[in-house]
């Protein structure tokens, strides 16, 4: 029997286990039963009131996007409170009638103040979509919209008034190349990684700035969870859900000066095209850039008809509003390249600042077959470096390209960073391009006929032929002034926190040192010095009164139209440059004619705002 | 031979009524909380839940009926090739869940195969097997861990702890498989079900206590008072269980360790959506638009249900509308918002009445393997309905597991159901070992 009693005191071994699991077991489910009756019984009210029909909304709170100021301060881009209209479907009682009312409301002067089809348009999704969600019937809507809609809310349970926050570009057309302009975000761009987490409501940055910074700019959307009442009304935000607010974006400090682009912007005529640079070389920080024709970018905030009129107008216009050209333009830097050639002969000891090695100018210079003239035909005689910038003579800078081949110009030209991307916080920046006899076969490969020949080196010498673009060209010329470091150039200058303090700063950034002999350099300066101050000079007019002035002018060969496109460069004090400035004018003739007074006018205006702040760098 | 006092003698009747009841229930749940008129009813989740219900029952019928020999034949061949599953997906050949950023599913033509749930099946017929007549002492488990690690066991066998030498490999292999995953819950399970089996055993409740205690002690050091309490406590039940003295030191270094240094480690190496969850049940209002919107809708929808509920298809549609997954892990919300705290509270007994006649089988088979098997069922089946009730209502972090039977989903219906066959089987094959 010793083996039946064993079985039998497992067997209440195993009753006894059993019973502590199940009591275990047991005492869990108490404790989830105590808090079932807590939740259901004690907090009962709390909950159904929650819970009750569409009682909970929640509702994304768009971050407001940082600003965009001048370097002293003054707001260029900031945000304006826009009024939009919606529809809820949810909080209708009966949204046939409710349509039918909306339809007849009426201004004073008789006109309905919603568009019947749209509004019909949008019942009819309503019908389809989520019935918590909103749809717009006026956008951007004017404040006597706003006034009847909120006077007659009982009357229209299910239409809400909302306020968003959009973009105001303060000074109209003002720098718009620079800052850009924001949009609703297309397929592309929610697809990528870079655009992750971007509701698909979400506007973002398309050019300019506005998109270089956008993150930055952002900012973080808030969450509200709100209860709302039976008209869709907000009561109260919702304190036990997890509400997050708006975080607002970063601003951006331009290194800008409102007033000198206001200058430069009043100075460049509406009715050509062209581009305006003024940068300060002793950093690289951009003080005014113009293009033209002018982009509207308010038109971006408009509601969408008229943002789809006035996008129609940018987009099919054939002068190309949309591009910067001040950094995706390129032209041929015609006499303005005239500086680079001089430097390199004086590098390679083809030239010194006095010696007049060549055949003198008699207005033309004939090479093999070719005949190629100077632009006086007069001829301007026996000249020397000095004389030959000054005046701008064609054929002592053929037979100084003749002299020492393409290698050494592009050399000093590349110092200068020509034929390069120069960084600046801008996109689709344009390279330009500095030619050689290899760069010139993969170039033209394809054209019939177009073969490298040392005749090329005659237009080359003098810019005819090479590409680059304004902002290269002031960069360079601000640089070659100096004689120090070519910068890299950039507009922002640092970016601000919501809570004003400063996140980041574009510090200096060097391309490329710049090295030149003193004797090389002082050469340089006094044929540049002699266009502005000396009789015959071609830059007279950008002149400034007490200021020494270096400039260039030029006329670009231009395949497209008949006349040249107009060239000036200038950088000033040449003591001490500080500022540089390259102006272009497409098919609008000579340059020191035509683009010359607008140089002047900003050099004037800085010197001016100098001594009306207090010296260089002060501030107002 | 199938008269009527055959089939009183081998098959629980109240149990199978039991299990049908559930499945029912959570048909029904499903339908009110997903029915779609617009969509083919073969498309409509309840429906699918129903099939899945069938199919399972079928296959609990099946495991119930089948020899026993079969069972003997397949529990080691089936246990390595669930490793075999799990180390697979371990190396990157499953689907990766998007929802829960982890890699847990291997696709397969027609359905998609979740290898931790063939392990938990494969690792309770084993573990039963394994341990079937033995008793684990805290002592041993510690004598052939230290024996493993020194490999002493290559040379010399002196120590106590032979058999409990496979244990230790038995158990960690899927569960640290299943824990880089990352599956946390699901590893849990394991360690739920192991320390059921280690009671079932023999082992005194002192030592489960002292087992589990460094995962306590890092629980609690979120609290400092609670860990300081805890601490104490670990202290008494130390002194009074007299183990040795190596073993006593290196559980309170353990804890000390789990409490301390190792809190803030721990919760660097979390995944993402782990340490969101813990913030989240921490304090639901910081959360991250997830796992706290969550916590706070299941509650309101439970809590707006009060003691009756608002009803069958009352109120579902509005309120829940809002719930990610109302019908799968979220189940429980749906059935307290239209039933209440009566349905909620009734739910609760049907599970308890159900492990009860779980254990009954179990306190009634002289089969060791077969009782084995069976607590082991009923600790896989307690732990998900604890688990999932619990986070529901916000008392655990949202952790994934679903609700037995309730909770819309295949692959699980099949693991609960082959479970409940495999109870039933132990009561029908009684007597014949």
């Amino acid at each position: 029997m010793a083996w039946g009693t064993r079985s039998e005191m497992d067997q209440q071994r195993r009753y006894a286990r059993t019973r502590t699991l199940l009591a275990f077991f047991g005492l869990i489910l108490l404790v989830l039963a105590a808090r079932l009756l807590y939740l259901q019984v004690f907090r009962y009210d709390e909950n159904l009131r929650l819970s009750e029909k569409n009682r909970m909304r929640m509702r994304t709170i768009v971050a407001e996007r940082g600003r965009i100021y001048d370097r002293f301060g003054e707001p260029l881009v900031r945000n304006r409170a826009s009024w939009q209209v919606m529809i809820t479907r949810a909080d209708m009682t009966n949204p046939d009638s409710l349509k039918e009312r909306l339809l007849s409301l009426r201004f004073a002067d008789g006109a309905p103040v919603f568009d019947s089809a749209l509004v019909s348009v949008r019942f009819e999704q309503s019908r389809w979509r989520n019935k918590y969600g909103s749809l717009r019937v006026y956008e951007d809507a004017p404040p006597e919209v706003v006034a009847l809609v909120t006077e007659r809310a009982d009357d229209l349970p299910g239409v809400s008034v909302e306020v968003e926050s959009r973009r105001e570009y303060i000074h109209g057309t003002l720098g718009t190349h620079v800052f850009g302009y924001i949009a609703p975000i297309d397929e592309k761009e929610l697809a990528s990684p870079e655009f992750e987490g971007y509701p698909n409501s979400a506007r973002v940055g398309k050019k300019g700035l506005e998109a270089s910074y956008e993150h930055w700019l952002r900012g973080r959307d808030g969450l509200q969870y709100v209860e709302v009442d039976a008209f869709g009304r907000k009561i109260g935000l919702l304190k036990s859900m997890p509400n997050a607010e708006a975080v607002s974006g970063n601003s951006l400090v331009l290194s800008m000066d409102l007033e000198l682009q206001k200058t430069a912007e009043e100075a460049f005529p509406d009715s050509l095209k062209g581009a305006v640079v003024a940068l300060d070389p002793r950093n690289g920080e951009i003080l005014a850039m113009v293009s033209s024709p002018r982009l509207e970018s308010n038109i971006f905030s408009l509601d969408s008809l008229s943002r789809k009129k006035g996008w129609q107008n940018i987009a099919l216009d054939s002068a190309r509003p949309l591009n910067n050209r001040a950094v995706v333009g390129v032209y041929p830097p015609g006499s303005t390249f005239k500086p680079f050639t001089a430097l390199a002969g004086l590098r390679k000891g083809a030239i010194t600042e006095t010696s007049k090695p060549f055949q003198p100018c008699r207005g033309a210079f004939r090479f093999g077959k070719r005949v190629q003239h100077c632009w006086h035909l007069a001829g301007h005689g026996p000249v020397n470096v000095v004389d030959a910038l000054r005046v701008s003579c064609n054929v002592f800078f053929y037979q100084l390209g003749l002299a020492i081949g393409m290698e050494p110009i592009n050399e000093a030209a590349a110092m200068f960073g020509l034929g390069n991307k120069t960084g600046v916080d801008l996109e689709y920046e344009h390279p330009g391009a500095l030619i050689d006899s290899v760069e010139y076969e993969r170039r033209y490969r394809k054209r019939l006929g177009w073969r490298w020949s040392r005749g090329q080196i005659l237009n080359l010498a003098i810019g005819q032929g090479e590409l680059v673009t304004p902002l290269q060209l002031a960069n360079a010329y601000g640089a070659l002034v100096r004689g120090d470091t070519l910068w890299r150039p950039h507009l922002m200058q640092a970016i601000v926190s919501p809570a004003e303090r400063v996140v980041a700063r574009y510090g200096k950034r060097p391309l490329h040192p710049v090295s030149m002999t003193p004797e090389e350099h002082e050469t340089i300066l006094k044929g540049l010095e002699a266009v502005t101050s000396a009789a015959g000079g071609t830059g007279h007019r950008m002149a400034v009164p007490g200021v020494r002035v270096a400039a260039k002018t030029g006329s670009a060969e231009n395949p497209h139209g008949d006349k040249t496109h107009a060239w000036v460069a200038a950088a000033a004090p040449i003591e001490d440059a500080r500022i540089a400035v390259a102006v272009v004018m497409e098919n609008a003739g000579h340059g020191g004619g035509v683009a010359g007074p607008v140089a002047g006018a900003v050099l004037r205006k800085f010197f001016e705002l100098e001594k009306l702040r207090g010296g260089p760098d002060a501030r107002p | 031979m199938l008269d009527r006092e055959f089939l009183e003698r081998r098959v629980d009747a109240l149990f199978v009524v039991l299990v049908l009841l559930l499945s029912a229930f959570g048909v029904l749940l499903v339908f009110s909380a997903t029915n779609d008129p617009d969509v083919a009813l073969s498309q409509n989740l309840w429906f699918k839940q129903a099939l899945y219900v069938v199919a399972g029952l079928l296959c609990a019928v099946v495991v119930a009926l089948l020899p026993r020999r079969i069972f003997s034949a397949l529990t080691w061949p089936l246990y390595f090739l669930s490793l075999g599953l799990l180390l697979y997906v371990a190396m990157g050949g499953g689907s990766v869940d998007e929802a829960k950023g982890a890699a847990r599913w291997i696709k397969l033509p027609g359905f998609n195969l979740q290898p931790s749930e063939v392990a938990k099946v494969a690792y309770l017929l084993v573990l039963s097997r394994y341990l079937s007549g033995r008793e684990v002492r805290l002592e041993n488990l510690f004598r052939a861990g230290l024996g493993l690690v020194t490999l002493r066991p290559l040379w010399r066998r002196r120590h106590g702890a032979d058999w409990e030498m496979g244990l230790v490999p038995l158990f960690c292999v899927p569960f640290l498989l299943i824990l880089k995953q990352p599956d946390l819950s699901t590893a849990l399970v394991f360690m739920a079900m192991t320390l059921t089996m280690f009671f079932w055993s023999g082992m005194p409740l002192r030592e489960l206590f002292l087992l589990v205690s460094p995962g306590i002690s890092l629980v609690t050091s979120l609290h400092m008072a609670a860990w300081v309490v805890f601490i104490v406590a670990l202290l008494a039940v130390l002194l009074r269980t007299r183990l040795q003295l190596w073993i006593s030191a290196a559980i309170l270094v353990a804890n000390l360790f789990a409490g301390g240094m190792l809190a803030g480690a721990a919760w660097n190496s979390l995944e993402d959506h782990q340490r969101s969850r813990l913030e989240t049940f921490v304090d639901p209002s910081r959360d991250d638009r997830g796992a706290g919107y969550q916590v706070r809708q299941s509650f309101v929808a439970i809590g707006s249900g009060g003691l009756l509920g608002k009803g069958f298809l009352e109120g579902s549609q509005t309120n829940l509308d809002f719930l990610p997954e109302e019908h799968t892990d979220f189940i429980f919300g749906v059935l307290g918002e239209q039933f209440g705290f009566v349905g909620c509270a009734g739910a609760l007994g049907l599970f308890f009445a159900l492990l009860s006649r779980i254990l009954d089988v179990a306190a009634r088979s002289r089969d060791p393997f077969g009782n084995f098997v069976v607590v082991g069922a009923a600790a896989i089946i307690g732990f998900h309905v604890a688990v999932n009730v619990a986070m529901t209502i916000g008392l655990m972090p949202v952790t994934g597991l679903p609700l037995p039977f309730l909770s819309y989903g295949g692959t699980f219906m099949m693991t609960v159901m082959c479970l409940c066959g495999l109870v039933a089987h132990v009561r029908f094959h009684e007597g014949e070992v």
